[in-house]
């Protein structure tokens, strides 16, 4: 039965391509802007706040679509969780399955599988392996890095100075791209030298530990960048401690909202700023219903959702305006 | 952990101890069948609340069913290797640890060091049993509690997982050339039998089968039971215990490796942080068995059924799009209640057990 599927599924991506122009079909099986459709979302771990945010963001976004039923299941930071969740998914029938998987190549199998039984597939915020999706949406993290080191060699430390990176989880993807980022983007002001730079597995006890250790090595830090919010306020809490909180301007990453996120941090002026790293819920939403309910016959493979920086300028704006 | 009472009942398999008691009651046979007994409930309910699509009962397709032993097929095959160590009157912590280790390892092997399939799973097997085996030595020679031994071992594994894996998750891609596995290797990670049935569940029950067959027929498994019902007795009777208790370590280690080496053929993948836990879940797979945390009494199958069980509750929970949360408080539920009915009979029986 599965076997007869995905003969068809590999009949329907090849008839464009052996058919030249000749109309080309729906990416979903069915479709039509009247009928009910179930969205399976299976996210990486609830536990992140990131996380939590997108699931709020999709969550609340849904509800003005009245076509659209949201199922989100939390794989809990568990690649065997995850492939199961998406088993399921796949068991229950959903008609479009929108990702966000917590490692790449685990998750690659199933995913294909799903994509190749002709189920259209959105991976939100990180991919899979090869090209077995219908579309990705998600933040650039080496620009969104980037940025914060460019506003960090222009805006905060223009006369140069002593710049300290604490990073995410080392084998993750994203810490990785954050850390570089930042390094090109500060390297715009050749007076400013990175003194130190460590992991700090996105947690905030560690990022306090490990930017006090920092702070007695190198006194004369005044900016540290975090790849993280969660991070950010262990550092914070670290400067603080050490009674130089004013000397030390935080950046944080992610710019979450609500008395806890980063946006607040920054409005409040304990940090100097953060790069919020979007959901795309909304932009995977948009996706959703091009296929869903507008027949779509082909979408963009990418779309690369913009950063936006939180300065005190406008963090206390922003902060009114998110509520989550 | 060992009781220390009940010198009589020191035949091999606490059989003898049974038959003395002909009209075992109603109660005491739930609890002797206490994980099936549960399967099957979860089973029924599952038939009774599963989905329907196009006249089809979503739970019972034989996707669903394969899906939910791969789902359980790691800690499934760990617990095979804690029943033996509980029965025994032991713990092993380590196992999650152990199989990311182990995972880690397979994916350096046949991806760094070029190695072929074989070789690699004999060395890896080989690494997880002598892991397992050094716990056992330790903890009989010092005569130091299994937590203590295994609770150290985890730190251990965890730590040499880190550090052979430098700390980086390791992609498994096929192929020939330097930096690629043998494609022999991925078989793990595919469907037979039309492309339905993953062969991660396959192993789980082929395991399953050898383990069951060990623990009930051979002498190694009369031992198992005599050392975890009375450990002076089977001395006396010329049990070599301290060597039983090594090779039930050797038994979790060969496991944890065998469990370690499914994680990495099925996910082409292998990383120093998974696995935090499992050795929680195969616990209680054990204990809702109807395995004694005391020792001297247990069942393989009821391990099996167990294990199958809590993956069949997360699978209809589910499918019916109801939260995890209400998977843990079930799973604590099960957990509690296997336990009071197996103590309520084990002091009506005053054994203890």
């Amino acid at each position: 039965m599965s076997t007869t599927r995905t003969l068809t599924a590999a009949a329907l991506l090849t008839l464009p391509l052996l058919a030249g122009g000749v109309a080309a079909k729906p990416l979903a099986k069915a479709c039509g802007p009247n009928d009910k459709y179930v969205i399976g979302f299976s996210q990486a771990n609830f536990a992140e706040p990131y996380r939590q945010h997108v699931n709020n963001d999709l969550t609340a976004r849904v509800k003005a679509i009245p076509q659209f039923e949201l199922q989100i299941a939390d794989a809990a930071g568990n690649d065997n969780t995850q492939v199961s969740q998406v088993e399921n998914f796949m068991t229950q029938g959903v008609d479009l399955l929108l990702i966000s998987p917590f490692e790449a190549a685990p998750l690659t199998p199933v995913v294909s599988r799903v994509f190749q039984s002709g189920v259209p597939v959105i991976e939100l915020d990180r991919r899979t392996l090869g090209s077995n999706r219908t579309a990705f949406v998600g933040g650039d993290n080496t620009k969104i890095a980037y940025e914060a080191g460019a506003y960090t060699a222009k805006t905060l430390l223009p006369g140069g100075g002593q710049v300290a990176v604490l990073e995410g989880l080392p084998s993750s993807t994203p810490a990785i791209e954050r850390l570089n980022g930042f390094k090109d983007g500060v390297k715009q002001n050749p007076g400013i030298t990175v003194v130190a730079e460590q992991a700090a597995d996105w947690l905030p006890d560690k990022g306090q530990t490990v930017f006090a250790a920092m702070l007695q090595a190198h006194p004369d830090i005044q900016v540290v960048y975090a790849s993280n919010d969660l991070m950010a306020s262990g550092a914070y809490l670290a400067a603080k401690g050490a009674g130089k909180e004013k000397q030390v301007k935080v950046i944080g990453t992610d710019g979450l909202p609500g008395p806890s996120g980063g946006i607040a941090s920054v409005a409040s002026g304990q940090w100097a700023a953060t790069f919020i790293y979007p959901t795309g819920a909304a932009e995977a939403l948009d996706l959703a219903k091009k296929i869903l309910l507008d027949c779509a016959e082909s979408v963009p493979a990418v779309v690369t959702v913009p950063t936006e920086a939180v300065t005190p300028d406008n963090a206390k704006e922003l902060n009114a305006k998110l509520k989550f | 952990m060992t009781p220390s009472d009940n010198t009589e009942a020191a035949a091999p398999g606490g059989l003898p101890a049974m038959a003395e008691r002909p009209r075992r009651d109603i109660l005491a046979v739930v609890v002797r069948f206490q994980s099936l007994i549960g399967l099957a409930l979860v089973l029924a309910g599952g038939v009774a609340f599963s989905p329907v699509r196009r006249g089809t009962l979503l739970f019972l397709t034989p996707d669903n069913v394969a899906n939910i032993i791969r789902a359980v097929s790691e800690t499934g095959i760990i617990a095979l290797g804690m029943t033996f160590v509980i029965i025994t009157g032991g713990i092993d912590l380590s196992v999650g640890a152990l199989i990311c280790l182990c995972s880690v390892l397979t994916a350096t092997l046949l991806v760094d060091g070029g190695w072929g399939v074989l070789p690699t799973l004999a060395a890896v097997l080989a690494a997880g049993t002598l892991f397992g085996m050094a716990q056992g030595v330790i903890s009989t020679r010092f005569r130091l509690e299994a937590f203590i031994v295994t609770l150290a071992g985890l730190q251990i594994a965890r730590g040499l997982a880190l550090v052979i894996s430098h700390n980086q998750y390791i992609n498994i891609s096929y192929g020939e050339g330097a930096g690629l596995a043998p494609p022999a290797f991925a078989v793990l990670g595919t469907r037979l039998f039309g492309n339905v049935v993953p062969v991660a569940t396959l192993v789980f029950l082929a395991l399953a089968a050898v383990a069951t067959v060990v623990l009930n027929t051979t002498r190694f498994g009369r031992y198992v039971f005599a050392v975890g019902g009375n450990e002076r007795a089977s001395r006396l009777s010329g049990i070599p215990v301290g060597r039983v208790r090594i090779a039930v370590y050797g038994l979790t280690g060969f496991m944890s490796a065998a469990a370690g080496i499914v994680h990495a053929g099925q996910f082409s993948f292998g990383s120093p942080n998974d696995g935090a836990g499992y050795e929680l879940t195969a616990i209680a797979a054990v204990v809702i068995g109807g395995t004694s945390l005391f020792g001297g009494a247990g069942t393989m199958v009821g391990t099996i059924a167990g294990s199958i069980m809590l993956g069949a509750l997360a699978n209809i929970l589910q499918l019916n799009n109801i939260s995890a949360a209400l998977q843990l408080l079930a799973t604590g539920a099960i957990i509690v209640l296997a336990a009071v009915l197996q103590a309520i009979v084990g002091r009506r029986d005053g054994s203890g057990r």
